[in-house]
């Protein structure tokens, strides 16, 4: 429904968007994942129409494939602050979108707010509320024009940890309902990875990945998308002859991958630990970390290099232990931090 | 309080005192509005009191709408747009602050009376030979004070609406947006109702300075309680007449405080923190950036460019005719009461509001409020009420003395210095109070403990931790007293002792006298003095400010 060409956005020398490609389908939720000052938030705000772009064009299909200039009934946003307007009463707030008769209005509040839930709230003022019950009131406001298309910048990063995780369940349902396409904008992988089935990530103003999230976490792109989705060992590689050397030892890779490889990256949770005689060890435990479930295991391996392995909770390490890593699972990175294609796993 | 640290000691003592002190001009008028009987309130009523209604009622309405008018479009301008020259302008509009009503009046006067340069200038225009062939707005009239003190207090709702405008959260307006409402209908749906409780305040304080503005109204013939006090007074020696006045009018300012606090109150809700604060200016297409600034100039220029220019022409015409030996007795007069009066100003409100601090008590923390409504007084209203126990002290002083001794003593203080002192302190105490508190409240109760814990007592306290720390606010509040003293005019008026005047009264001695081109240096010389507080404003205003 809504496509995004060659979108770009500077500022005097910053390009905080740039060249930005992007597609999303009628009913869709999409989140834009990405560190803070990625420019996510600019790009959010470039669909909705807050932003000029610099060059590209955003196209609504409905609008016969035109560009939209501003913004517009058909894209409603959510803002961190919740942004309601302080003087209005919570009706106020819901109908002061809608348009038409003074019934039309008060049917539309009334169905929304018994969407959220909150009827009993009407007559209330912004700050005689919650900060749950003034998120669901945003989102309710949001949706009262009918829009096709809600964009939310970091919604829930005003709440608690607990509120956080239940409202994220219940507005995810409302906007089903609704039957809106999304766009969530967050710095938080877990809620990205909760509320939508496709994640765009973006990493200094660029597109760096899409994909479902196992697919990000899985296959990384880049260096930097493995250690911003999960935890990631980066380790030295170094071709020789007939395989890659690695502090682990030496890997059977293809040659045309392993000339081009420098750095491994390996999941904590991929690494084996077993303990060995003080001949066969690579590494010493330098620290444990016991946390219920699993248990983080330092080791710095002979070739000075530290790197963090998940183990068994049932397997006590002590510090100074001879161990011997190997791994069984690890992508190869070339030197500018991309991904070697066609070789995954061993 | 039991458990309270402090006992009802000397701290307590001496706020209250100092408190009942200032407070004492309230009570004689209270009293003395009660001596005259019925006769005199039916009296007043009958005959003076509606024209003071009317001419009141007229003033408000005037200034209150002439201040809306160009303090909220110039805040908003400053605020939320983006024209060459914002800049400039945004500290510009704060200059006619400088000028007091009746300065600016006097050179309005010089300027478009019947023999002034603009009327001359058009009569050789068109040939008119006199008044009869032609019509000219008259500027001693309603219309003009109403004029004069539109152009210099509405500064005080442009300071206000431009803070409103600027700390409400960017994103409401851009909700508003999204919500697909046009520019025009998000300022006055979202912005304006945002901003009423800031806008009331500053029209609240214009009225209240409209309420007491004596110089203008005595100059234009404008027959108001103020003017009316006065001339109660000085023309009738009529003390339970003027008193009376002094209280009707007391109830039309308090109803103004009032809407003062309540709008500061409301104001709490409609500024809530925000993550992002900053606007997005609107950008202005040439021609509209072009009337912005136009817009925006025309209130500086007229209610401070040209007439700080006139005064400066006549200045440098007329220096050389005028008795400078006069000029720098006036000025040293001035200077000497002003800077009397804030030292001992700042020195009063830091003991109140360390001791309001102090202290646990409900009655000490009223007793101190009560002291900064003196603020509120209009120049007549206190004069009167310190006029009146100070000359009742001196009679029954002499007459005792009489009796006892067979001496008399005459006046002892009535048309001294002192009592001048007295009335500024009343006066402005409030200011130097405000200022002190404010500064104290950044202080935290904590350092307080930590200094005592560390073997200090409250003086040493006050030394070493409280005075370094509010420099600042000191400095400020003396200025502040300073200023506003060297610019009253009513007050010093009645209670200058004889053959005294200071800057402000001859200016006002000379303007009566219709040589107001004499007056001009005396004129200048207020106003540039003004100016220090408008650039202590321009500073805040600065931090008020977010960088963008």
């Amino acid at each position: 429904m809504i496509e995004c060409r060659n979108l770009t956005k500077s500022y005097g020398e910053l390009e905080a968007v740039s060249d930005f490609n992007l597609h999303l389908e009628e009913h869709e939720f999409l989140s834009i994942l990405g560190p803070s000052g990625c420019g996510k938030s600019t790009l959010l705000r470039l669909i909705a129409g807050l932003e000029v772009p610099s060059k590209g064009l955003v196209l609504l299909e409905e609008v016969n494939g035109k560009n939209v200039s501003g913004p517009g009934p058909d894209r409603a946003f959510v803002f961190q602050d919740f942004a309601l307007f302080p003087h209005l009463s919570i009706e106020k707030n819901i109908a002061y979108g809608v348009n038409g008769s003074r019934s039309e209005k008060q049917k539309r509040v009334e169905e929304l707010l018994k969407l959220v839930s909150l009827q009993h709230l009407a007559s209330k003022m912004p700050h005689q509320i919650s900060g749950g019950e003034q998120q669901r009131i945003a989102v309710a406001r949001a949706l009262a024009p009918r829009p096709r298309l809600i964009l939310m910048d970091e919604p829930f990063s005003n709440l608690d940890y607990k509120l956080r995780l239940q409202l994220r369940r219940e507005i995810r349902v409302i906007l089903k309902h609704e039957g809106v396409a999304t766009i969530l904008v967050t710095h938080d992988q877990v809620e990205a990875i909760t509320f939508s089935e496709r994640v765009l990530l973006m990493h200094k103003g660029k597109l760096v990945q899409a994909g479902t999230p196992e697919e990000i976490y899985q296959q990384p792109q880049t260096l930097w998308a493995s250690s911003f989705v999960g935890e990631a060992n980066h380790l030295s590689a170094e071709w020789e002859e007939t395989s890659l050397k690695s502090p682990f030892g030496f890997l059977d890779v293809p040659a045309e991958i392993g000339k081009e490889t420098r750095i491994l990256m390996v999941r904590p949770e991929d690494f084996i630990l077993v303990s060995a005689p003080d001949g066969e060890a690579n590494g010493i435990v330098k620290t444990v970390e016991f946390s219920g479930a699993a248990q983080t295991v330092g080791v710095e391996l002979k070739s000075g290099e530290k790197i963090q392995v998940s183990g068994s909770p049932h397997l006590l390490w002590n510090l100074e232990d001879p161990v011997k890593i190997t791994a069984e699972r690890y992508l190869c990175f070339n030197s500018f931090g991309d991904r070697l294609d066609g070789f995954i796993a061993k | 309080m039991k458990s309270s640290v402090h006992s009802f000691g000397s701290w307590n003592l001496l706020t209250l005192s100092l408190a009942l002190l200032f407070a004492l001009p309230f009570f004689s008028l209270i009293v003395t509005a009660g001596s005259g009987g019925e006769n005199v309130w039916g009296h007043l009523l009958s005959t003076v009191m509606p024209g003071y209604l009317k001419n009141t009622f007229w003033l408000m309405l005037g200034v209150g709408s002439g201040t809306l008018l160009i303090g909220v479009s110039t805040g908003w301008l400053i605020s939320m747009t983006e024209f060459p020259g914002r800049r400039m302008m945004e500290w510009a509009l704060l200059l006619p602050l400088a000028f007091p009503g009746y300065i600016i009046a006097m050179v309005y006067v010089e300027l478009l009376e019947f023999s002034g340069p603009v009327q001359e200038q058009l009569r050789l225009w068109f040939g008119w030979q006199n008044y009869m062939d032609y019509w000219f707005p008259p500027i001693a009239s309603l219309g003009g004070a109403i004029t004069m003190l539109s152009l210099v207090l509405f500064p005080y709702v442009y300071l206000l609406a431009r803070t409103a405008f600027l700390q409400q959260s960017a994103t409401l307006m851009e909700a508003s947006r999204m919500l697909d409402k046009s520019a025009v209908n998000s300022f006055f749906m979202i912005a304006l109702p945002l901003a009423r409780p800031a806008i009331v305040v500053g029209v609240s304080l214009a009225m209240m300075e409209t309420l007491a503005d004596f110089g203008t109204m005595q100059l234009f013939a404008v027959q108001t309680f103020t003017t009316g006090i006065y001339n109660t007074w000085f023309g009738a020696y009529n003390a339970p007449g003027a008193a009376q006045l002094s209280l009707s009018l007391l109830t039309f300012i308090s109803f103004f405080i009032f809407l003062e606090r309540y709008s500061r109150k409301q104001q709490r809700f409609n500024t809530q923190s925000s993550i992002k604060n900053v606007h997005t200016r609107y950008h202005l297409s040439r021609v509209r950036a072009v009337l912005a600034l136009l817009f925006c100039i025309f209130p500086v220029l007229f209610g401070f460019a040209l007439p700080a220019g006139l005064l400066i022409q006549w200045a440098t015409e007329s220096w050389r005719g005028v008795m400078l030996d006069r000029f720098f007795s006036d000025a040293g007069n001035s200077i000497l009461l002003a800077g009397v009066t804030a030292l001992l100003g700042v020195f009063i409100g830091l003991l109140m509001a360390f001791g309001s601090r102090l202290s646990k008590r409900r009655r000490v923390h009223w007793a101190a409020r009560l002291v900064s409504l003196g603020y509120t007084f209009p120049g007549p209203v206190v004069a009167l009420g310190v006029l009146l126990p100070f000359a009742w002290f001196d009679r029954t002083m002499d007459a005792w003395m009489q009796e006892t001794f067979g001496i008399t003593t005459g006046y002892l203080l009535s048309g001294t210095l002192f009592i001048l002192v007295f009335a500024y302190l009343v006066r402005f105490l409030a200011l130097a109070y405000g200022t002190a508190e404010s500064g104290l409240e950044r202080i935290t109760s904590n350092m307080e403990d930590v200094s005592r814990s560390l073997g200090k007592n409250t003086w040493q306290t006050l030394k070493q931790v409280h005075l370094p720390l509010l420099r600042g606010s000191v400095l400020a509040a003396g200025m502040l007293v300073f200023v506003d003293v060297m610019k009253e005019l009513p007050a010093t008026l009645m209670l200058q002792p004889f053959n005294f005047s200071t800057l402000a009264t001859r200016a006002y001695g000379y303007a009566t006298e219709e040589l107001l081109k004499e007056a001009s240096l005396w004129c200048l010389t207020i106003v540039v003095v003004g100016l220090f507080p408008v650039i202590f404003l321009n500073r805040q205003l600065r931090q008020t400010a977010p960088q963008n």
